[in-house]
């Protein structure tokens, strides 16, 4: 299930950077080959790139792949890694936690403004930023289960 | 500095030395400071969402990972090494000699040095490792050190992300670093032939006569995008921005059409990989939109100025400080934080010294990836022994002489602006 979900969650961001990539190339054949600017094609690419980036961030890129710093974790001990992990996990998802109530309210309220061309609703382009807030609360929540458990973080 | 700050700088330090991931813990920082500045923690959002919105250009990022990926999922690097290979292979320590150059083709078509060390790196270690003569330390020192050129001749992605954050014309940037990414390689090389005509390091074998063609040709097709995308961008046919989309049509050309070495399967694979890439850099792009929101907010980047106005430097002396805090900086921090922490706050005080914000981008992006093969935190040596299994210790065994080389050519561009303007001035940047 679990599987599923994330090869879901991947087809999802390979597809809208598919379709960014195809907006460019669209976008430069456009003037070049036909002497015709499009006037959305940057609109649209600027949309799904917020999109790709959030949507990726959120739900695609294993821990593992972020970039860390591991000096200090590299050179403590299991129990000492435990207790890091346990305080980095708690104050970043709590930090994530306490400004999603805030963020909901500033992305509804975009809601009443769209861009200038496509007219996509500003609630639409930012929503993903919650997403992302999100995903870390319960990223954070997970590893502290992990950590209090004792078992090892996905990079061990 | 007022609690707000101490809460941010807190709660980023905390979080990296407990290994939370860098953009993570920068976006909690950022939070921190809003709430306990108290102000509504919708400016997170605006901050992050709108500035991402905002910002056209860094659509370029993805784009020119997703090129290298495709160049190196679509045995791209194999063609110029060949093509490398006829050139200077022959000389004492051959293989070194070729890796070099590769990385300065391979450069001209990518802007990462992460993709030149995974990609063309990894396939002249292979060779190398196959002949007598070359230590694992060395292959991997070799690779490592001319994988910095990657991000220096054009396209460049720090040079995207510091033209952001400084105003400067990616243009500009892109021009200013051809000179010094070639003489990256020269010296590069002239430490490579002195180790190992002391050595004695084996030449390569000859390519027979009548395989040139064939691999000059194979080999040249991707010489043809620098040409296309140097001259795009400085006639104004094409933004960089489009420019990156157009390297990315190119590589996958060249690998799905000419080459025919990229299937449905592998492409799916890269454009899972570019998007990934991609998210793990701009997390820490956002992480600094609210973190600079603070630090202006609070005045930081002026009073840092007025901190260096008071001390009376000179232009030099200011760069030359500037350089040895990042040499030493860049051993323990991520380039990305680099960039987008350290270098605003030290824009003011450049403009005010009259420094060349140009010749600033290049000086700062070269001592970056000097920092990229320094340890004990050095992205490079990271990867390489995570494809090769050379041990970071060899290498950094190895790589001193190149090492000192690359950080005297820093020295040199430091006291020599016209190295690094010479040729964008030529083509008009700054005569206003």
């Amino acid at each position: 299930m679990l599987r599923k979900l994330r090869a879901a969650a991947d087809a999802v961001g390979a597809a809208l950077f598919a379709v960014l990539f195809v907006t460019f190339v669209v976008q430069v054949a456009a003037r070049f080959a036909f002497d015709r600017p499009l006037p959305w094609s940057d609109e649209l690419a600027v949309v799904l790139y917020v999109w790709v980036i959030l949507w990726a961030a959120a739900v695609m890129v294993p821990a593992r792949e972020h970039v860390v710093f591991d000096l200090a974790y590299n050179a403590a001990g299991p129990r000492v890694r435990r207790g890091m992990r346990l305080v980095g996990a708690v104050m970043i998802g709590a930090l994530a936690a306490y400004a999603l109530p805030g963020s909901v309210d500033y992305v509804r309220f975009m809601a009443r403004e769209g861009t200038p061309v496509l007219g996509v609703s500003f609630m639409v382009v930012f929503a993903p930023f919650v997403l992302l807030l999100a995903a870390i609360v319960v990223r954070s929540l997970i590893d502290v289960v992990a950590a209090l458990r004792g078992r090892r973080g996905e990079r061990d | 500095m007022t609690l707000p700050l101490w809460a941010l700088l807190g709660v980023m330090v905390v979080g990296m030395t407990m290994r939370a991931p860098i953009g993570f813990s920068m976006i909690a920082a950022g939070i921190a400071y809003l709430a306990v500045k108290g102000q509504d923690m919708g400016l997170a959002a605006e901050q992050v969402a709108n500035g991402l919105y905002n910002s056209y250009v860094l659509l370029a990022v993805p784009l020119f990972i997703l090129a290298a990926n495709l160049m190196n999922a679509g045995t791209i690097s194999e063609r110029i090494f060949d093509f490398c290979r006829i050139l200077v292979g022959r000389m004492r320590g051959g293989l070194a000699q070729v890796d070099i150059l590769v990385s300065v083709v391979f450069s001209g078509m990518s802007g990462s040095a992460i993709a030149d060390a995974a990609g063309p790196g990894l396939v002249t270690i292979k060779q190398m490792l196959r002949k007598p003569g070359y230590s694992p330390g060395f292959a991997g020192a070799v690779v490592v050190s001319s994988a910095t050129i990657g991000p220096i001749v054009p396209p460049s992605i720090p040079m995207v992300i510091y033209a952001l954050v400084s105003g400067t014309s990616v243009g500009a940037l892109f021009l200013a670093g051809v000179v010094p990414g070639l003489l990256m390689a020269v010296v590069l090389m002239i430490a490579v032939h002195v180790i190992a005509t002391r050595r004695n390091m084996p030449r390569d074998e000859p390519v027979p006569l009548r395989d040139y063609p064939r691999l000059i040709w194979r080999g040249a097709l991707p010489l043809s995008l620098p040409v296309v995308l140097l001259t795009g961008i400085y006639t104004g046919a094409f933004t960089p921005t489009e420019a990156a989309a157009v390297a990315a049509l190119h590589a996958l050309v060249l690998a799905g059409a000419v080459y025919r070495a990229l299937d449905w399967r592998a492409l799916y694979t890269v454009l899972l990989e570019s998007t990934r890439a991609s998210a793990v850099i701009t997390v820490i792009i956002a992480g600094a939109f609210l973190m600079s929101y603070a630090f202006t907010a609070e005045g930081v980047p002026q009073a840092l100025a007025q901190w260096v106005d008071a001390m009376d430097l000179s232009q030099l002396q200011f760069l030359l400080m500037v350089s040895a805090v990042f040499l030493v900086l860049g051993c323990f921090l991520d380039v990305s934080v680099m960039l987008l922490v350290f270098v605003p706050m030290l824009l003011p005080s450049a403009k005010l010294l009259g420094v060349d914000l140009v010749h600033f981008g290049v000086v700062v992006v070269v001592n970056m990836m000097i920092g990229l093969v320094t340890p004990p935190f050095g992205m490079l040596l990271f990867v390489t022994n995570a494809l090769t299994g050379i041990p970071i210790r060899d290498m950094i065994r190895e790589g001193w002489a190149f090492l000192l080389m690359l950080t005297l050519l820093l020295l040199a561009l430091v006291l020599f602006p016209q190295i690094v303007l010479w040729l964008p001035q030529s083509m008009g940047y700054g005569l206003k």
